[in-house]
């Protein structure tokens, strides 16, 4: 109808079909009653709507649809005249009449018809236009937008393989990493062993020395503990060592995790720079002299026991790097913690083991755990204990749920409990993976096994501290509170480099992790590198020596120097395994600078006095002993384990 | 060293005995038991600590069983690593005679002595001696379990 009318109004006068019939609709006399001219002649009227719609819209425009008819006029830009517009008068041709009008639509005014045209013509015009062209574009666009998909569905799907590959990948070095572990700690084992008979040995002798001598305990610690090995190698320690040698040899065959993990890191354009250590090379036997400074003899020993040269390059001077140095520092380790129970009242210390005591001890935000253990019984007990502090709890039962996890919620969890032995995953092997995505969650070992060697690995591979099993309650607390320092209430971090980096000394051991693994390719400085730039601390060394040194309430703080002054009272009985055994305590603390001493690498290192003390007698329960023993007692008992 | 751990133990009983706690006898570390004593919210239905220790109860004698069949087996590394379960378990709970001797056996198992630092290169020695903590370790067990059960009133 409207093509009809445009094609017409080129043919005859300009006027659209549908108006001139409209006109020549409005001139039959006979419609009088039911459509005419309106007053004035200026409009027109539909009296009678239905008889119009039945009647005369069919003779003239071929449907009877009244409602089509008004929009046909609408179209022309007729509009209905509305009554109430006019004095709220009644309408003069009956309440259910329409009235239409347009300027140019008159009666007698037959001329003017030409000018009424369809409102807006052109859009419809370029609308039929496009009708022909559409498909042709439409094609285009959705065949691109197809090739757009398919490219994407590509890219994933490579994406998909590469990470599969990946995934492969990464369980093989796991399970590689494993066997290496197990291996190593036979190592361990045997270079404890023997270093237990050769410390029995020279304890034997010094029995017959003047026991009182012993009294104040200064004087025995440090000719105790030198020289434990320097006489002969022993066919332990000859086994040992080839048997390190052949894990040199054999490394860890291939780079792909490397390129792996490379990747992944470009891909999430993570800021800290790419952790390669997880790759071949525990070759190196170079040791730099640092490692050597908490040995006064027996560089046998410190190269089979640290075959790997995690050392390689770093500074030995520079205090940050102090921490690498195995066995260096375990006195603050001990001076942080260990004394503490003794410095605190033994009122508090009993009130805080009152459920309904426990004030909350941290501020607005309560810290989230992630507990992976996979006994029940310790997880419930963990939990609950957990709770008690008001923390978020989450459990993991393997290593895998746990790796899974902290790749499910990145940035959902403040700290882990990690048991150390469980199935599928063991913690040492999650605690590698889970460095990967997570280079700073502080990593407590919850663990019953806590020889000296076990615990070194702990932190070698990347653990911040460990927890002796049975756990307790306030030990569990004390964990949390030196690893969490920002969310205590008591919190002050002026400096928001250490608020987004609050553990420093987990950055720290963030490079003890590759210890073993270490890629040849990574460079001092690469290390280096990596301690710096997570915390994007202009000075590291502060960042990390800031936990420890907030003016916090923890009494961990302030008990240290004078744990500091205590310490050589220790030195009695079966300790001076310990110390036979690893590294000399005495000369380290001479030879370091303080400060770097009251660093964060005394954390790790806390629990090692118990554990050292565990290798004569692994049984104890630490913390319980701790409470055992009120306030220091000047000549300690002749266990000397309690300490713990 | 052994030595060690008796005496220890009977000063750790002289100084826990003024807590005040139930009378739980020798077997079971007052001062650890207690601290999930406190964590019952009535202590009237103690129902976290009643159902983490029949949870106990029930793992234990899993464990064992599973332990006899590795004996039968002559599995060290499997005992060793059930020794290793069940030593967590009883530590955490302070049933400290349970745990030492589960320590014994994750140490047999390792073919270690019972401390864990000596190798003992002998297998049926480990086996033997395993055998024998097996038979002590379940009598502990039943010790403890008896004082637990009537403790619980069941």
């Amino acid at each position: 109808m409207d093509k009809g009318g445009d094609a017409g109004g080129q043919a005859a006068n300009n006027s659209s079909d549908f108006v001139r019939k409209l006109y020549k609709m409005l001139e039959d006399p006979s419609y009088e009653s039911i459509v005419r001219w309106g007053e004035g002649g200026e409009s027109f009227v539909v009296l009678e709507n239905e008889k119009f719609t039945k009647l005369i819209l069919p003779k003239h425009f071929k449907h009877s649809n009244f409602a089509s008819f008004v929009r046909q006029l609408n179209k022309y830009d007729f509009h209905k005249v509305r009554q109430n517009n006019e004095d709220n008068t009644p309408s003069p041709y009956g309440p259910n009449a329409w009235e239409f009008k347009h300027p140019e639509f008159q009666a007698n005014k037959k001329d003017s018809l030409d000018n009424i045209r369809r409102k807006a013509p052109a859009p419809r015009k370029s609308a039929q236009n496009s009708e022909d062209q559409f498909p042709a574009q439409q094609m285009d666009l959705v065949n691109s937008q197809l090739m757009a998909t398919q490219q994407q569905l590509q890219q994933l799907s490579e994406r998909y393989q590469d990470l599969a590959q990946g995934h492969m990948v990464l369980l093989q070095q796991v399970v590689q990493l494993q066997k290496f572990i197990k291996n190593h700690d036979g190592v361990m084992h045997r270079v404890i062993g023997f270093l237990h008979g050769v410390d029995a040995q020279r304890r034997n002798n010094r029995i017959r020395a003047p026991f009182a001598a012993n009294g104040s305990g200064m004087g025995v610690g440090d000719p105790l503990s030198n020289d434990p090995a320097d006489d002969h190698p022993a066919s332990p320690l000859q086994q040992a060592s080839e048997l390190l040698a052949e894990f040199s040899a054999e490394s860890l065959p291939n780079k792909e995790l490397e390129q792996m993990t490379h990747d992944y890191h470009l891909r999430h354009d993570y800021s800290t720079p790419p952790n390669d250590q997880c790759g071949p090379t525990i070759a190196s036997h170079s040791e730099t002299p640092s490692a050597h400074i908490g040995y006064q003899a027996g560089n046998d020993l410190d190269n089979m026991v640290y075959p790997v040269g995690h050392t390689n390059g770093i500074d030995p001077i520079n205090s940050e790097h102090i921490h690498n140095i195995p066995y260096a520092l375990p006195p603050n380790g001990m001076l942080q913690v260990e004394p503490m129970p003794e410095m605190i009242p033994e009122g508090s210390a009993s009130a805080s083991r009152k459920k309904g005591n426990i004030d909350s001890v941290w501020g607005m935000t309560k810290p989230r755990i992630l507990l992976v253990e996979d006994d029940k019984v310790c997880a419930r007990i963990g939990s609950k204990f957990l709770q008690a502090f008001e923390c978020g709890v989450e459990t993991a039962r393997d290593g895998l749920e746990a790796v899974n996890k902290i790749n499910n919620a990145a940035n959902h969890f403040d700290l882990i409990l990690m048991d150390i032995i469980m199935p599928h995953l063991d913690g040492v092997s999650a605690t590698v993976c889970i460095r990967e995505i997570r280079p700073n969650i502080p990593i407590i070992a919850m663990t019953s096994n806590i020889r000296a060697d076990d615990i070194d690995m702990y932190f070698r591979y990347g653990m911040n501290d460990v927890l002796p099993k049975p756990f307790t309650k306030e030990g569990m607390l004390r964990s949390l509170e030196k690893h969490l320092a920002q969310f205590k209430k008591t919190a002050q971090f002026p400096n928001p480099a250490q608020m987004a980096h609050p553990s420093g000394f987990v950055t720290s051991s963030q490079s003890h992790t590759p210890l073993g693994l270490n890629m040849t390719q990574l460079s001092a400085a690469q290390s280096i590198k990596d301690e710096t730039s997570p915390g994007k601390s202009p000075a590291p060394a502060t960042t990390w020596q800031s936990p420890n040194q907030l003016p916090g309430p923890s009494p961990l703080v302030g008990s240290s120097p004078a744990s500091y002054m205590q310490q050589p009272m220790r030195d009695t009985g079966p300790y001076g395994i310990t110390r036979g055994t690893h590294a000399h305590p005495q000369p380290v603390f001479a030879g370091q600078n303080p400060a770097a001493m009251a660093g964060p690498r005394g954390q790790p290192h806390r629990r090692q006095m118990t554990e050292m003390a565990g290798t004569s007698g692994p049984d104890e329960h630490p913390e319980k002993r701790q409470r055992m023993y009120p306030p220091p007692p000047p000549p300690p008992p002749p266990q000397g384990n309690f300490t713990q | 060293m052994p030595t060690d751990n008796t005496r220890r133990e009977v000063e750790d009983r002289s100084e826990e005995g003024s807590v005040g706690l139930p009378d739980l006898g020798d077997s079971i570390d007052a001062m650890t038991f207690e601290q999930i004593l406190e964590m019952d919210d009535d202590e009237d239905e103690r129902e976290f600590s009643r159902s983490i220790v029949f949870g106990f109860f029930e793992q234990a004698e899993q464990t064992f069983t599973k332990m006899d069949d590795a004996l039968k087996d002559g599995d060290l590394s499997q005992l060793s690593s059930l020794g290793h379960f069940l030593k967590g378990s009883s530590a955490t709970l302070g049933l400290t005679k349970v745990k030492d001797s589960c320590e014994k056996i994750q140490h047999y198992g390792q073919k270690k002595d019972d401390a864990g630092t000596t190798d003992e290169p002998d297998e049926a020695t480990c086996l033997s001696r395993i055998k024998e903590t097996l038979v002590a370790v379940k009598e502990e067990y039943a010790e403890v379990e008896k004082v637990l059960k009537k403790f619980y009133g069941s």
